[in-house]
C-alpha cells in the first residue's frame, strides 16, 4: 500500500494478512478517480441527476426562535434514499466498478447504508447483499424491505449484540472469502485504511456545499457545525470543510443512551480508550482484557463501540470537541423539530439537535449552529410510537 | 538462546519427520476439559500446540471457532486463566513449542510489553496476531523481542514475493500459510499455487512451512505435506469433533481423530 492511512496515533492497517492485497486493490483504484475525469463526471452526474444533490441548508427560524441560536439544517435528509449514506454508496459502487468487481457487500446499523447500497446495487447492476444485526432488523423493519424492494440479500446477523459491530465482523468474513468477484462497501468513515479516508472523501460534499452555500447567503462562517457520531462519516463529511476555518467550532455528539453513568450507551469517545477494532486503531468501548464491550443506543445507527479514527485524532489535538445526548434528549429534539419545522428527522440526526439545543441555552446564544440533518425519520416511525 | 520452535523442527528435520500442530481455543468447553483437550494433543504426537485466547470479535475466524469463543467468554474466562491454564499445559510437556493465537486488541489492552512478559512467563513461545499486518509488526517486535517471545505471521495465497521477503525479515518460529482464501473452517477447496509459495519460501528462508485453514481431513493434511510443507495445523475440526459429543464430554472421539491426522503426518513422512 502506499499509506497506512494513519490520522496521528489512529488509524492504520489491522487486518488478516488475506486481505491486505484487497485493501491496496482499492487504494490504488481509489486514488485513481480522484484524477479521473471520466469517473468524477459520472459521480458528480449520478449525484446531482439521480440523488438530487446539492442539498437545501435550511434556516429553521422556528426552531431558532425558540432555542435561541440561529439555527441552520443541512438537509441531508432530503437527499435520495433518506439520508447522507447515498453519496458514499454511489462514489464506491463506482470504484467497484472501476475494479471490475460484480458485488458489493455491506453492513447496516439504522438500514440507511444498506438501503443506499442497495440503491446504488441495483442503478449500477451489482448483486448486492447486506449484512444487519437481527436487533438492528426488528427496530428497523422498514429499511429491511426497502433493501428488499431494491433487490438486495439481506443476512440476519446472530452473533454478539447483534448490532452493526457484529454485522461488520460478518461482512468482514464474506469479503474475506470473496475478495474476486467483491467489495466491501463499508458504509462510515471507519476501518481499516483506505475506508476512513475515501469515505469521508465522498462525504466530503457536504461540508463543501454547507459552507459555499452558508457564505453566499449570509457572507460569514457559521460559529459551530454539529453532527451525531456513529462510526462518524456525517460528522466528517461536514467537519471537512471547516477544519481549517479556526473560527468554527466543531462538536461531535455521541450517543449517551440511558446515560454516561450506566453501562447502556455508546459515547466512544467520552468513555473508550485507546484499541484495535475492525481493522483500525481508534478509541474503543471494552474491558480490561480488550473485549469489546456491546453498546447501546435508541439510534441504531449510533449503536457502535468504536468510531473513525480520524475523530479520534481531531479530539486528541483539539480541533473538534465531543459531547453525548441521551435517548430521552434526543427523542425531545426528535419532537421539536416535528413540531416546530415540520420535519421528522432520523434518531440519529436528533442527537445533533438534542445537543444545539443545550449549546444555544448556553454558550452558543445567539450564536449561529449549522447541524447536519444527516437522515430521515421514517425508518424510526414504528420506535418512537412504541416509546 | 535456541527457542523451542528451533529445537522442536530440527529433531523434526533430523529424523525426516513433519509436524502437526493442533489448534483449540483456551478456556473451552471449560477449565478442566480444555486442559484434557490439550493433554490429549500432547499424548496423540502432537508436534506443537496452537492455542487461542477468545476474542469478543474474532475476524479471521468461522463460525466454529467463533461460536466457542463466545462460550468461553460468556463463561467468565478471563486472559488471567488462559495463562494459568498454558502454565498447566507447561508442567505436562517441557519441551512442546507453544503458540498463541490472539487478536491484537488483546495485546493492546494489555499493553505490548506486559503482555509478552506476561505470555513468556507462562510458557509461550510464539504468538501469532489474526489481524497484525507485518507493515504494523514494528509496532510489537521489541516487546515480543524483550521477552524472548517468536512473532509468527501468515502468509496468504495472494501474497506477493515483495510481502514475503518484508513477512521474511519478521517471522520466527514457523511460516503459518493459509491454504486457501477465506476464514478458518472446514472446507474443502485448495489453491493450486501453494506448492509454488512452499517452494519460495524454502529457497529463500529457513524457516518451517505449516499450512492451516480447512486442514481437517488426514487426506487433505496428506495433500498439503505431499505439497513440500514441513507440517499442517488443524483446528476447526477439533473444535467441531469435541461439540458433536454433546453435553457429555467424551475425548475417545478427540483421540481417535488426532491419532488419525499424527498417523497421517507420519505417513507422509516415509513417504
Amino acid at each position: 500500500m502506499r499509506t497506512l492511512g494513519k490520522f496521528g496515533a489512529f488509524g492504520g492497517v489491522y487486518v488478516p494478512e488475506s486481505l491486505m492485497p484487497a485493501l491496496a486493490e482499492l487504494e490504488e483504484a481509489f486514488l485513481n478517480s480522484v484524477d479521473d475525469r471520466t469517473f468524477q463526471q459520472k459521480l458528480n452526474d449520478l449525484l446531482t441527476n439521480y440523488a438530487g444533490r446539492p442539498t437545501p441548508l435550511y434556516h429553521a427560524s422556528n426552531l431558532s426562535d425558540q432555542w435561541g441560536a440561529e439555527i441552520f439544517l443541512k438537509r441531508e435528509d432530503l437527499l435520495h434514499g433518506g439520508a447522507h449514506k447515498t453519496n458514499n454508496a454511489i462514489g464506491q459502487a463506482l470504484l467497484a466498478k472501476s475494479m471490475g468487481k460484480t458485488r458489493v457487500i455491506a453492513e447496516t446499523g439504522a438500514g440507511q447504508h444498506g438501503v443506499a447500497t442497495a440503491m446504488a446495487g441495483a442503478l449500477l447492476g451489482l448483486t448486492t447483499e447486506v449484512y444487519m444485526g437481527e436487533v438492528d432488523m426488528e427496530r428497523q423493519k422498514p429499511n429491511v424491505f426497502r433493501m428488499r424492494l431494491l433487490g438486495a440479500t439481506v443476512h440476519p446477523v446472530t452473533a454478539g449484540g447483534k448490532t452493526l459491530k457484529d454485522a461488520i465482523n460478518d461482512a468482514l468474513r464474506d469479503w474475506i472469502s470473496n475478495l474476486a468477484n467483491t467489495h466491501y462497501l463499508l458504509g462510515t468513515a471507519a476501518g481499516p485504511h483506505p475506508f476512513p479516508t475515501l469515505v469521508k472523501y465522498f462525504q466530503s460534499v457536504i461540508g463543501q456545499e454547507a459552507k459555499d452555500s452558508f457564505q453566499q447567503n449570509h457572507h460569514k462562517l457559521p460559529d459551530y457545525v454539529l453532527a451525531c457520531i456513529g462510526g462518524g462519516s456525517n460528522a466528517i463529511g461536514i467537519f471537512s470543510a471547516f477544519i481549517d476555518e479556526p473560527s468554527v467550532k466543531l462538536i461531535g455528539v455521541e450517543p449517551a443512551g440511558k446515560g454516561l453513568e450506566t453501562h447502556e450507551h455508546g459515547a466512544v469517545l467520552a468513555k473508550g480508550s485507546i484499541g484495535v477494532l475492525h481493522g483500525m486503531k481508534s478509541m474503543v468501548l471494552q474491558d480490561e482484557d480488550g473485549q469489546i464491550h456491546e453498546t447501546y443506543s435508541v439510534a441504531a445507527g449510533l449503536d457502535y463501540p468504536s468510531v473513525g479514527p480520524e475523530h479520534a485524532f481531531l479530539k486528541e489535538s483539539g480541533r473538534a470537541s465531543y459531547e453525548s445526548a441521551t435517548d430521552q434528549e434526543a427523542l425531545q429534539a426528535f419532537h421539536e423539530l416535528c413540531r416546530l419545522e415540520g420535519i421528522i428527522p432520523a434518531l440519529e440526526s436528533a442527537h445533533a439537535l438534542a445537543f444545539a439545543k443545550k449549546l444555544a441555552a448556553g454558550s452558543g446564544a445567539g450564536k449561529s449552529i449549522l447541524i447536519n440533518l444527516s437522515g430521515r425519520g421514517d425508518k424510526d416511525l414504528q420506535q418512537v410510537m412504541a416509546q | 538462546m535456541t527457542n523451542r520452535y528451533e529445537t522442536r523442527f530440527s529433531q523434526l528435520k533430523a529424523s525426516g519427520e513433519k509436524a502437526f500442530i493442533p489448534f483449540t481455543l483456551l478456556g473451552w468447553p471449560n477449565r478442566r476439559n480444555s486442559l484434557q483437550i490439550i493433554q490429549a494433543m500432547i499424548e496423540s504426537g502432537a508436534a506443537a500446540l496452537e492455542l487461542g485466547l477468545a476474542f469478543s470479535d474474532p475476524i479471521a475466524d468461522g463460525p466454529t471457532i467463533q461460536k466457542a469463543a463466545f462460550e468461553t467468554l460468556a463463561s467468565g474466562f478471563k486472559v488471567s486463566d488462559a495463562l494459568e491454564l498454558i502454565r498447566e499445559v507447561r508442567k505436562i510437556d517441557e519441551q512442546i513449542p507453544i503458540g498463541l493465537l490472539v487478536y491484537y486488541n488483546m495485546v493492546l489492552a494489555k499493553g505490548p510489553e506486559q503482555f509478552f512478559a506476561g505470555v513468556a512467563e507462562a510458557g509461550v513461545d510464539g504468538v501469532l496476531i489474526a489481524d497484525l499486518p507485518v507493515e504494523s509488526a514494528d509496532e510489537l517486535q521489541d516487546a515480543a523481542r524483550k521477552a524472548g517471545v517468536e512473532m509468527i505471521f501468515i502468509v496468504s495465497p495472494l501474497t506477493d514475493e515483495h510481502r514475503l521477503a518484508q513477512i521474511l525479515q519478521h517471522a520466527g518460529a514457523f511460516l503459518y500459510l493459509v491454504s486457501r482464501l477465506g476464514i478458518t473452517g472446514v472446507q474443502e477447496r485448495y489453491d493450486s499455487h501453494l506448492k509454488a509459495i512452499v517452494a519460495s519460501v524454502h529457497k529463500t528462508s529457513h524457516l518451517p512451512v505449516c499450512v492451516g485453514f480447512g486442514v481437517s481431513t488426514p487426506e487433505q493434511a496428506h495433500s498439503m505435506l505431499e505439497l513440500g510443507a514441513d507440517g499442517v495445523i488443524t483446528g476447526s475440526r477439533i473444535i467441531e469433533i469435541v461439540s458433536e459429543t454433546g453435553s457429555e464430554f467424551n475425548l475417545q472421539n478427540l483421540k481417535d481423530y488426532l491419532n488419525s491426522m499424527v498417523n497421517s503426518v507420519q505417513l507422509t513422512a516415509v513417504d
